[in-house]
């Protein structure tokens, strides 16, 4: 008795030791007067440096009938202020031997660039220029119009399953604005006017709404400097913010459809309503995808498309949202299945979760998934300046990029099977078959 | 619409910055440059002849290894396909265990671990290095593949064949290699259903057996991890793994077009035209054209600020990006220009491309975006720095290369010494706009006839998703459909079975006109096969009879009986109604495709004829009826054919009857319409006796 109570200290002290042994990402942040919030992060490993900026503003601060508009509204940045001609944002940035680009999600839009770190005061000076009178015109939008259409049909129209993500959400919410998604739709990206432009920046796009994160070689007390050369003097933004506050109500029974699509194989995909992200909840479905779908040991994959060979592939994905979100799980059919028989598969697995405890070892690997992912994923400095951005803009703690895990690792296996109890509900779910379309003509 | 006209600037804050001392007009000047440092990489070489190189790299606890096997392209030919399941087989069982167990081990240590036909990859937490190394191992020296697992991948296999017959980026990177490399190419070949079934367990031990041999391999270790931890660990791991000679292979380099080529793939669904043009060069890594092209290739379409991009979307709207490359490789390198663009720009698109390509041959770029585009790629050249996997690549690069041993630490040197003049000679060898591949995914009925304009000839080549050029006309035949079912439809189109046997007789006169002459055709006809015709052209005139056994043919008067082969023929042709009674003359129906007439689709029906004869029968889709019969004949001048086209339906009796028949037959045509057709007025056998003249 004696000895085995002393090895489980041991492993207890071993495994202390392991996290330990993660690198901590040191870094500094601070608010300056108008409210703008600064993040430093110092590395010189490399000579390059990473400077972003994260608006507190997505897709669902939309209005109804103008979906796509923040997205729109992210091209724009690019179009030039008082001090930088049109078409000159992207050339100052790569002529410097930088790299740029944007992203727009349901709850914020990403800007960044990496330089050179001989570069910072340029990067600085390009997200200040931006920030402070940005410069668009006619011809700036009309052209980014037909661009964002290109956009959409590349990724979206022309692509197999690509309006997916579109129809789970249109089917999933009834009231919250997830229920469209950033890309939006043609019509409304048609119709947003100049004027609106105008009326968005100026709501949105000030510096209390706003992140800057650096991360990379830098000096942290002269980047102060130049931080606040460049941004002290932008003043803070007269509107009010609107935060989104609809609640979703509760969905009372199953939804669900068929969507005709151009493609061969059918895909089924179940979409459960869940937590916002960082809940208690919301971490234990995080385990609970790595259970099911991560790894080709995970259940759904080693099932459907191992042993039972109904699948092509598989996967469960909870969905990181500001809002609570969707937890979805899918599958695409092989050849000669039905779709109806890969769906009873995966309720199979689901269920499994909801009525048997997980076992020790299976816990004891998606712990080690996890550790394994938080540990690799600190390795560019791009990167870490997004996540230090994320943390402190969805959770007011950026340092959660060096503690978050331990939220994964308070989970329990009982918590585990309580949430796929809980969320993975017939009546909390919305159901989509995606059929090729020449069933539908079958069906007429 | 004055929006439209006018150019309207807004700025979008009034506020004059009260921070005076900040000029914000003056970008900022950068401080000294950095120096970028190359970091150091050791190697060792176990005696079996795998060459081992380690990049320390101490900030993440990680360690990953990547096996390079480098072998020739091998060219897989009729089972093509074989190779990549061979990759995929590597991580489903070993001698010692099955796939689940492998499965199980790797997620168990949160690894990764993959497998291709020439590569291994894995990484892992360096708390489980080893265990990560002893699964790498089991794979690499002991892999055993097994029936089921073969099954499964063949199946899978299939499945993403079918994906990707909807996927219009798949489809237009297989039409790609297939027209840049060719298919007898090992780059230009493709996997399609027809090679998968080729493909055999058999051939893939072969490959395994054949190829995963530590003389021609290269292990890259990057991480948390020294060369003197890592040497003894490779050497227990990979130190029995067999050496054997492996073979080599040689292939001619392909050549880009002599002129521009156009190649279409109709994907229906299409609402944007993914645009290629591509061609194969003549490059290869360690070259000295190499560093100018990667310039020349920045400013083209290498980066978002390039001329392509600025153009085609930044100026023009036509897409989200315009990209191109210029690509080294061993066998044969290419370049390839691209973008996806909606359906009614594509022939712009093609256009702006075109000129780009024109314009960097033609005139000297400017000082302002050669130092663009250098910085840009000596920036690049920093930020793929700081991943330690760069260097590992390096380190393969000059080993498998055999570069100097310096070449990516004079890399920046040697892009800064680039010229105008560099540029513009590696442009006139490399960019060749009239020498290019013209590849689009799109609908055809969008774009087809725009794109004609690229062709010298006019021509556009039509390609199925594997890159297989056919003739646009054929159509694929619907699942399921048969001949008889085309002829079923057929009769039900013209009225249904039970009025087609109530006809009993019919009487139809046609009338004509070809070369000025008037051409007048009678036809009588009884059931089942009583048959009359005259025909009156004037100075011409025949009649044939038919009484159910014997016929003859009197032309100008003169009378001659039908005997023998033709006899047979005639006995069906004057069937009342042949298309029910196949079976009984020996006549084999046979569906071989879909073909357009007049803009109509329509079931191509081949009839087999006892003598010998194939004529065949155009049925419409849509309508089911018969719009069209090609009949090949046989002269001393050579073959021809007899075309004769039905239209005008009009019903009479509950049947309907072509009530415009068009017959072709070399240049001569004539249209004929019927004058009058009755059905069912008692015609007399003793009309069609043949004994006696009438």
């Amino acid at each position: 008795m004696r000895n085995l109570f002393c090895s489980l200290i041991l492993t207890l002290i071993f495994s202390g030791a392991l996290f330990g042994q993660m690198p901590e990402i040191e870094f500094e942040e601070y608010n300056l007067d108008n409210g703008l919030h600064v993040i430093l992060h110092e590395d010189h490993s490399t000579p390059i440096v990473a400077v972003s900026v994260m608006y507190h503003v997505g897709s669902k601060n939309e209005d109804s009938n103008r979906t796509g508009f923040a997205h729109f509204f992210e091209h724009l940045m690019f179009e030039g202020s008082k001090n930088i001609p049109r078409g000159e944002y992207f050339k100052i940035v790569q002529g410097n031997g930088g790299t740029l680009n944007a992203n727009t999600s349901f709850d914020r839009t990403y800007y960044y660039e990496v330089l050179p770190s001989n570069q910072l005061e340029l990067g600085l000076w390009l997200e200040s220029e931006r920030m402070l009178h940005l410069k668009i015109d006619s011809v700036g939008v009309e052209t980014q119009r037909s661009v964002i259409k290109e956009e959409k049909k590349q990724r979206l129209d022309n692509q197999p399953y690509g309006s997916l993500l579109e129809e789970t959400f249109s089917h999933a919410y009834d009231k919250h604005p997830y229920r469209w998604t950033p890309i939006g739709s043609e019509q409304y990206i048609d119709q947003a006017k100049l004027e609106e432009f105008i009326e968005f920046y100026n709501t949105y796009y000030v510096p209390q709404n706003a992140t800057l994160s650096i991360a990379g070689d830098i000096n942290v007390e002269e980047t102060k400097k130049l931080v606040d050369k460049y941004f002290s003097g932008i003043p803070r933004g007269e509107k009010e913010i609107d935060r989104v506050d609809v609640v979703e109500p509760p969905q009372k029974e199953e939804v669900r459809d068929t969507v005709y699509d151009n493609i061969q194989l059918p895909l089924v995909l179940h979409a459960y309503h869940i937590p916002a992200q960082g809940t208690e909840d919301y971490y234990a479905l995080n385990m609970l995808t790595n259970l099911l779908s991560r790894g080709q040991s995970s259940r759904m994959y080693k099932e459907l498309v191992d042993n039972k060979q109904i699948a092509v592939s598989t996967g469960t994905i909870p969905l990181s949202l500001e809002d609570p979100g969707l937890f979805l799980a899918y599958g695409i059919v092989n050849q000669g299945v039905k779709a109806d028989s890969l769906e009873k598969a995966m309720q199979k697995e689901l269920n499994e979760v909801k009525n048997n405890l997980l076992s020790e070892r299976e816990f004891k690997k998606i712990r080690n998934q996890i550790e394994s992912r938080f540990v690799s994923r600190n390795s560019s400095v791009a990167g870490i300046a997004e996540s230090l951005a994320n943390y402190h803009v969805y959770f007011g703690d950026a340092n959660l990029i060096n503690t978050e895990i331990e939220r994964y690792m308070d989970v329990t296996r009982e918590d585990i099977k309580e949430v796929a109890n809980k969320y993975l509900q017939k009546d909390n779910r919305v159901v989509l078959y995606y059929l090729p379309k020449s069933q539908k003509e079958n069906k007429s | 619409m004055r929006n439209k006209i006018l150019v309207i600037i807004l700025t979008l804050l009034f506020a004059i910055p009260l921070f005076g001392q900040v000029d914000r007009s003056k970008r900022p000047e950068p401080g000294p440059a950095p120096e970028i440092q190359l970091s150091d990489y050791e190697s060792f070489e176990l005696e079996n002849g795998l060459k081992v190189f380690v990049v320390e790299n101490h900030k993440l606890p990680r360690v990953t290894y990547r096996l390079i096997i480098d072998r020739d392209p091998i060219l897989e030919g009729d089972s093509a396909g074989y190779v990549s399941i061979a990759g995929s087989l590597l991580r489903t069982g070993t001698e010692s265990k099955t796939k689940a167990e492998i499965d199980e081990a790797i997620d168990f240590i949160g690894a990764s671990l993959s497998t291709s036909s020439s590569s291994i990859y894995a990484s892992s937490l360096k708390q489980h290095n080893e265990k990560l190394l002893s699964i790498m191992s089991d794979i690499v020296l002991n892999s055993k593949f097994r029936k089921e697992q073969f099954d499964k991948l063949i199946k899978q296999n299939k499945s993403g064949l079918a994906a990707q017959k909807e996927n219009p980026n798949a489809i237009a990177s297989n039409v790609r290699r297939a027209l840049t490399y060719g298919k007898d190419h090992p780059y230009g070949e493709v996997m399609t259903e027809e090679t998968l079934k080729n493909v055999t367990l058999d051939k893939c031990e072969d490959y395994y057996d054949t190829y995963f041999r530590p003389n021609i391999a290269y292990l890259a270790i990057v991480g948390d991890i020294t060369k003197d931890e890592a040497e003894p660990l490779i050497k227990k791991y990979f130190g029995e793994w067999k050496s054997k000679e492996v073979p080599s292979h040689n292939y001619d380099d392909p050549e880009p077009p002599l002129i521009n080529k156009v190649a279409l793939v109709d994907r229906e669904a299409s609402v944007q035209s993914i645009v290629n043009l591509a061609y194969p060069i003549d490059l290869q890594l360690g070259d000295e054209d190499v560093i100018p092209s990667k310039v020349l290739n920045t400013i083209l379409g290498g980066y978002f600020s390039s001329r392509f991009n600025m153009n085609l979307r930044e100026d023009k709207g036509f897409t989200y990006g315009a990209r191109s490359t210029i690509a080294t490789d061993e066998l044969v390198g290419r370049f390839g220009a691209n973008c996806e663009t909606r359906n009614s720009a594509t022939d712009s698109a093609i256009t702006e491309f075109i000129n780009e390509m024109e314009s960097v041959r033609k005139e000297k770029v400017s000082e302002e975006e050669l130092n663009s585009a250098k910085k840009y790629l000596i920036g690049s050249f920093a930020r793929s720095l700081e991943s330690p996997q760069t260097i590992a690549q390096f380190a393969l690069n000059i080993e498998r290369f055999n570069l100097p041993k310096d070449y990516y630490k004079d890399y920046l040197k040697k892009v800064n010494d680039v010229t105008l003049e560099d540029i513009q000679n590696t442009a006139k060898k490399y960019i060749k706009p009239e020498n290019t591949h013209i590849i689009v995914v799109s609908n055809a009925d969008d774009v087809a006839d725009d794109l004609k304009k690229f062709s010298l000839s006019g021509k556009i080549n039509y390609y199925d998703r594997y890159g297989n050029k056919y003739d646009p006309s054929m159509k694929e035949i619907p699942e399921g459909m048969t001949a008889q079912k085309v002829i079923d439809n057929y009769v039900e189109a013209i009225g249904g079975l039970k009025a087609v046997k109530n006809i009993n007789d019919k009487t139809m006169t046609l009338q004509g006109s070809v070369q000025g002459n008037q051409l007048s055709l009678t036809v009588k006809q009884k059931a089942p096969n009583l048959y009359y015709q005259n025909l009156d052209a004037g100075m011409f005139k025949q009649t044939a009879v038919f009484d159910g056994e014997q016929g003859y043919r009197s032309t100008n008067g003169q009378k001659q009986m039908i005997e023998g082969e033709e006899l047979e023929t005639f006995k069906f042709q004057a069937d009342m109604y042949p298309f029910l009674n196949y079976d009984k003359y020996g006549i084999e129906a046979e569906l071989t495709g879909m073909e357009e007439v007049d803009g109509e689709e329509a079931y191509k029906v081949k009839l087999s004829l006892p003598n010998g004869d194939q004529p065949v029968r155009y049925y419409s889709k849509e309508s089911g009826l018969l719009l069209k019969q090609v009949i090949p004949i046989t002269t001393p001048q050579g073959t021809s054919k007899q075309v004769t086209k039905f239209s005008n339906y009009k019903e009479v009796g509950g049947v309907k009857f072509a009530h415009t028949v068009t017959q072709q037959m070399g240049p001569q045509g004539i249209t004929m319409e019927v004058t009058e057709l009755k059905v069912n007025t008692g015609l007399k056998d003793s009309f069609f006796e043949v004994e006696e003249n009438k």
